[in-house]
């Protein structure tokens, strides 16, 4: 495992091997450069299989309406909000990596964010897809928004939180975009001057806008990351605790809890974290980007998901606590029934999946070994999955009269969609690692400077002459 | 349109070297020096004394603009355009405008600097007369390089005399279209 021993983990390598500055652009734009491999193929196919067979969903809810899902009066939300809660969040993870750890200046992010960014952007593109399609009548979404009309002009409903929604979602997909174009321009003048064919000379010049390095550009454009930085910290709090009080705000026996902003948005976190461990796995192992997207990298997510996986947890208590010390008599069955009702079940997939699992990651062997992370990100998955789940449908299957009292079963239609929007969110991945940088190449090289500066080469010297080899030993 | 310049450029090896040589070149006279490196290099500002930068004012007015854009509107369209009685909360609900408020300062915000940015770095500009030089394209890969602009060619031959002596390699000058 960790051959080594460092002096102090500050001085630990991020890019754990030499290389010249050169030898990086190479690296990072040869996934791009070359024909690409069997693997990505097999893996493109079956995202874009899966997305083909989203879109007939789609399609065919929308021709024939809603009434092809199993929702029912009692349970008129279920696995479609399920599935934006849970985009949304997946996405949230990008945003904290290229923005929160940018303002607490955490250098080993350099590697993941552009990755994480691009996540962000097909995630929010996933979650957008619900709530449209819930509508029915897809074709008149633009009511969501206030345009002047000729009916007297009847505004939208600003003191609704569905139409909050609607805001954050979209301010949060274009602050998203601009701060991760943002982010590439520099690389895609970095591609330009690599072009060998002239149409992709041509393709990147336009979007590189003419970047030349120059330092009076460099100089403002770190002041604009970072003002970007810092308006994105915020907004992402604030996207999820909108989408939470979606369901704070009505008064729903477990949904009706002033503690679920924070409540979501650590889960959000902690749900985009394991989303991003899942993904960076495969992308280092096919790239062969292993001594930049280092176990380093790995450990220190698998942190961030011990801290939000706790709070996570401590949110699950809180609300049992709050609902027994309330007093409520339909605060205490809404909690008694979420646990050891007919979807109790789903329950304890996801205290297992949320709570339990990422406590093996307090093991430094676990949180090491890119094989455990990798299943253990994807039980993270599930688990926040079924928590969206549960917290919608276990909350509306009992109604307040027991004559409404109802179940909820998905129909193929649900499911389908569903793994349609994995399809999109694959297909959109797989093209984006090849077509444009999957690691921002400014940034790891500013990385790499420092690594062969005098202070750390003095550093790694003294630390001995068994450096690790980066990513051998056995998973 | 100004008057066509000249530029001598010039590669080094290393960034110490480049930013020594733009800080001599600056004291010796030349005015607008440039450099163009991979990544941002630690001590650029106080080699070529760069100002600071105008965006965080644009971001601040962007914001501001965006916040009152969105409150006045919402309180415009619900209380006095055509108020309604939704769940009888009062039309003037304002802490129910603070979220959307909120988004809209940043979204302003960021457009602000996004827009603000690219009119300062004068972007997009495909025809850099840089671009001309083939070995230029290190760049963006692993040269460091400098440009010294000057109104009239003679002057840019003597910097790039003085680049040589200062051991660049790759030196050339370069004259803008008119």
């Amino acid at each position: 495992m960790s051959e080594s021993t460092h002096l102090s983990s500050l001085r630990e390598p991020l890019v754990a091997e030499q290389r010249s500055l050169h030898q990086l652009t190479e690296e990072i734009c040869a996934p791009m450069e070359r024909r690409p491999g069997g693997l990505w193929w097999a893996a493109f196919l079956l995202a874009f299989a899966a997305l083909a067979m989203g879109v007939g969903m789609v399609a065919y809810q929308i021709k024939t309406g809603i009434g092809v899902w199993g929702l029912n009066k009692t349970v008129g939300w279920a696995f479609d909000i399920t599935n934006f809660v849970f985009w949304v969040g997946i996405g949230h993870a990008g945003t904290l990596i290229s923005a929160i750890l940018f303002l607490f200046r955490q250098k080993w992010r350099t590697s993941i964010n552009r990755a994480a960014e691009a996540m962000t952007l097909f995630a929010v593109t996933c979650a957008a897809i619900f709530p449209v399609i819930h509508m029915g009548r897809p074709w008149l979404a633009f009511w969501m928004l206030p345009y002047p009309n000729s009916r007297g002009s009847l505004w939208v409903n600003f003191r609704s939180p569905l139409l909050w929604d609607v805001f954050a979602i979209s301010t949060y997909f274009t602050i998203s975009a601009v701060f991760w174009y943002v982010g590439l321009v520099p690389d895609l003048a970095t591609v330009r001057d690599r072009a060998k064919s002239k149409l992709r000379r041509l393709v990147f010049s336009v979007l590189s806008l003419g970047w030349n390095g120059s330092s009076r550009t460099w100089s403002r454009y770190e002041t604009v990351y970072l003002l970007l930085a810092g308006l994105a910290t915020p907004l992402v709090v604030s996207v999820h605790t909108i989408v939470s009080m979606d369901f704070a705000t009505s008064v729903i026996p477990g949904w009706h809890a002033t503690l679920f902003p924070p409540y979501f948005v650590a889960g959000a976190i902690f749900s985009g974290f394991a989303m991003v461990l899942t993904l960076m796995v495969i992308t280092r192992k096919v790239f062969r980007l292993e001594h930049l997207i280092t176990r380093r990298h790995l450990e220190n997510m698998c942190k961030v998901i011990i801290v939000t996986g706790g709070i996570v947890g401590l949110a699950y208590g809180t609300e049992f606590f709050t609902a027994w010390y309330s007093g409520n008599l339909y605060e205490r069955f809404a909690f008694a029934n979420r646990a050891f009702g007919p979807y109790g079940w789903a329950y304890w997939v996801m205290v297992s999946c949320n709570v339990v699992a990422p406590q093996l990651f307090w093991f430094k062997r676990v949180r090491t070994t890119p094989a455990v992370i990798f299943l253990l990100s994807l039980a993270i998955n599930v688990g926040m999955w079924f928590e969206r789940f549960v917290i919608i449908v276990t909350s509306l299957h009992r109604d307040f009269l027991p004559s409404s009292w109802a179940m909820y079963t998905p129909t193929v239609i649900e499911v389908g969609t569903l793994i349609g929007t994995f399809g999109l969110f694959f297909t959109c991945f797989l093209l984006f690692a090849r077509l444009l940088p999957a690691l921002s190449i400014g940034e790891v090289k500013a990385v790499a400077a420092y690594a062969q500066s005098p202070v750390a080469q003095l550093a790694a010297a003294s630390s001995g002459e068994k450096k690790p080899k980066s990513g051998r030993a056995a998973a | 349109m100004e008057k066509a310049r000249s530029f001598a450029l010039a590669e080094f090896v290393s960034p110490d070297r480049l930013l020594d040589a733009a800080s001599r070149l600056r004291l010796e006279g030349h005015p607008d020096i440039d450099t163009h490196t991979p990544y941002p290099l630690r001590g650029t500002r106080a080699a070529l004394l760069l100002a600071p930068s105008k965006v965080p004012v644009l971001a601040l007015v962007g914001g501001a603009a965006g916040a009152a854009t969105a409150y006045l509107f919402q309180w415009w369209t619900s209380a006095v355009d055509y108020p309604l009685n939704v769940g009888n909360r009062p039309p003037h609900a304002y802490p129910s405008f603070v979220p959307i408020t909120f988004e809209l300062m940043v979204l302003f915000a960021a457009f602000a600097i996004f827009f603000g940015m690219l009119a300062l770095w004068r972007l997009p500009r495909p025809h850099h007369p840089a671009f001309e030089l083939e070995q230029f394209r290190s760049a963006s890969s692993d040269g460091f390089w400098v440009s010294v602009a000057e109104e009239r060619r003679e002057l840019a031959e003597k910097a790039a005399h003085r680049l040589r002596e200062l051991g660049a390699s790759h030196i050339s000058v370069l004259e803008e279209e008119p």
